[in-house]
């Protein structure tokens, strides 16, 4: 019945049902199912599968952006119902962005997006980010992960920089960091010391996920 | 026995018979997942294991199984920077470099390509260009090509006029970001189709849209109906390289001669290629670098492979860095580029690259 119910939760984001999506919650909710266990089991899962289909061509991003308007309302109308230490919870904070002398951003702001739909507080520093902005917002917002991505082979270089800034800056040992775009490789992420490369914005939430489970 | 092999970045590694085959039917059953088309038969994975385990630093197509080479890259080959041209960084002007090309390199087409790679960027500088392939016209004796992307996300603030889409969408702006979207796509096709128009008046006989698709949906729509505009109005013949393996649903709705664009593989993409118009397509397969080379092989020719079936024009399979089965290296190994070239000539069904 519990897998019933979680597989209902999951439809819920990949078939946009905004309509039954309160109704569905509230009988999971009746059923015995904790708040913490439908989002990470139920709706996170489903948001995970949406970002997997955009990936493959079979889900388009309006469809995306709808599927993550309607996580976050869902996981609004839940936190409602948590018990206040899960209310609590250190939310995780990750700081994204396009390498300075990059433009390319697609990648990027999906990644953003299904981070955000994941509990992730996401912030972004845009695109062209000079490395500086990246470690100065790192700072500011004490952040978790520091995410990068580039689309050239010229500016992936820019990523090292960043490793080497936020060893500069002392917050190296704090962070963990991801790196991803077309040219960007996990050899070269272990070349230059970044915790975890993603091939695309599914994986990039897995990483960031699995960092958190560390 | 262990055979040396490439993995998708490029690394150097070991594998036994059963294990590159074995990547051989994955690779290939994964484009076939993907793209809903079959998967190779057991004599092309047979054929293509052939090649994979073929030591020598280079492989060839065998005599009589030449095909010609379009290419998007022209005399940066030779004098554009390394990094971000891929080039030889040689001190030569434009048109000397396309001598070398085509007398020392055997190239079957020269050209031009204006390194701010978009048709918007070229507008500022077409006089420029138009110079550039007068002399590479007087100088060569192979089809001289035009080439540029059409990349929708220069119309984006701040380099354009348009809002970021993507940004838009995030807001919860689904709908104003789609007619943003729609906007920078016409925009687009303007640019791409006066650009061409430019070129004509200097005698140029391809012009290539590459990279079509690179910003999604509507970014093929623009290309797509630029080569109609191209067609009609010019005697130029049009070639359209695509950009990813499938096209990126930014918009979702857009569509082309009734078929919806977001979401399409290559098979289906060369038909609405050719009722665009277009002379030459050029479909992409994404090199994954996690996975070995005989796995991505197998991919790019599994999906050539169906779009060569069903094609009525020429194809020539984008292969370089981080496409068609080549390592995601700036300098991709020799073995590497010749064994997936000859894969997918010989068994893609390539007709030039």
């Amino acid at each position: 019945m519990k897998q019933d119910s979680l597989e209902k939760i999951k439809l819920i984001v990949l078939e946009n049902n905004t309509a039954g999506a309160e109704e569905i919650l509230s009988d999971a909710l009746e059923c015995g199912l904790e708040p913490v266990d439908i989002i990470e089991n139920g709706l996170s899962l489903g948001m995970k599968q949406v970002g997997d289909l955009f990936e493959r061509g079979d889900l388009f991003l309006p469809q995306v952006m709808m599927a993550a308007a309607l996580m976050t309302k869902c996981v609004d109308f839940l936190k409602d119902k948590m018990p206040e230490e899960e209310k609590d919870k250190k939310t995780i904070k990750v700081v994204i962005g396009t390498v300075e002398g990059d433009v390319h951003d697609i990648g990027k702001n999906i990644v953003k997006v299904l981070l955000s739909v994941n509990g992730f507080e996401v912030h972004d520093v845009g695109r062209d980010a000079l490395t500086k902005k990246f470690i100065d917002k790192a700072i500011e917002i004490d952040a978790d992960i520091v995410a990068s991505s580039a689309l050239m082979t010229g500016t992936m270089l820019v990523m090292e920089d960043i490793e080497a800034a936020l060893k500069e800056a002392g917050i190296r040992d704090k962070v963990k960091t991801i790196i991803g775009g077309a040219p960007v490789t996990e050899y070269y992420a272990d070349k230059i010391g970044a915790n975890a490369y993603a091939e695309n914005a599914s994986e990039a939430v897995n990483e960031a996920m699995n960092m958190i489970a560390k | 026995m262990e055979y040396n092999q490439r993995m998708g970045d490029g690394r150097l590694v070991s594998m036994t018979k059963d294990a590159i085959r074995e990547d051989i039917e994955a690779g290939a059953a994964d484009a076939a997942d993907r793209a809903k088309i079959p998967t190779l038969s057991d004599d092309d994975m047979e054929r293509l294991l052939d090649i994979m385990i073929t030591q020598g630093k280079t492989v060839s197509v065998d005599v009589g199984n030449e095909v010609v080479m379009t290419t998007d890259m022209g005399h940066s080959v030779i004098n554009g920077n390394y990094s971000e041209c891929g080039g030889s960084g040689v001190s030569v002007g434009i048109t000397a470099a396309n001598q070398i090309i085509e007398r020392c390199m055997g190239a079957d087409s020269v050209g031009v390509q204006w390194y701010d790679y978009t048709y918007k960027s070229i507008k500022a500088v077409i006089t420029q260009q138009q110079q550039e392939l007068e002399s590479i016209l007087l100088n060569t004796t192979c089809p001289c090509c035009f080439g540029s992307m059409p990349n929708l996300g220069a119309y984006y603030k701040p380099d354009g006029p348009f809002e970021n889409v993507g940004d838009m969408m995030a807001e919860g702006k689904i709908t104003e970001g789609m007619e943003v979207y729609e906007q920078a796509a016409e925009a687009a096709i303007e640019d791409v189709f006066w650009v061409t128009q430019q070129v004509d008046k200097i005698g140029i006989d391809n012009i290539n849209i590459d990279t079509a698709g690179a910003a999604g949906d509507g970014d093929l729509l623009a290309s797509l109906k630029s080569a109609e505009l191209i067609k009609k109005n010019t005697g130029i013949s049009v070639e359209m390289g695509m950009a990813n393996e499938f096209v990126l649903g930014i918009h979702g709705g857009m569509e082309y001669a009734g078929e919806r664009l977001a979401g399409m593989y290559a098979h289906k993409l060369v038909k609405v290629a050719e009722k665009a118009g277009v002379d030459i397509f050029g479909p992409v397969c994404n090199t994954n670098t996690r996975m070995s080379t005989p796995w991505n092989v197998a991919r790019a020719v599994t999906f050539l492979k169906e779009c060569s079936r069903v094609s009525t024009i020429p194809l020539h399979a984008n292969m370089g860095m981080g496409v068609g089965g080549i390592p995601m290296v700036e300098n991709p190994s020799l073995d590497a580029v010749t064994k997936a070239s000859k894969a997918m000539v010989e068994i893609g069904g390539a007709d030039g690259i």
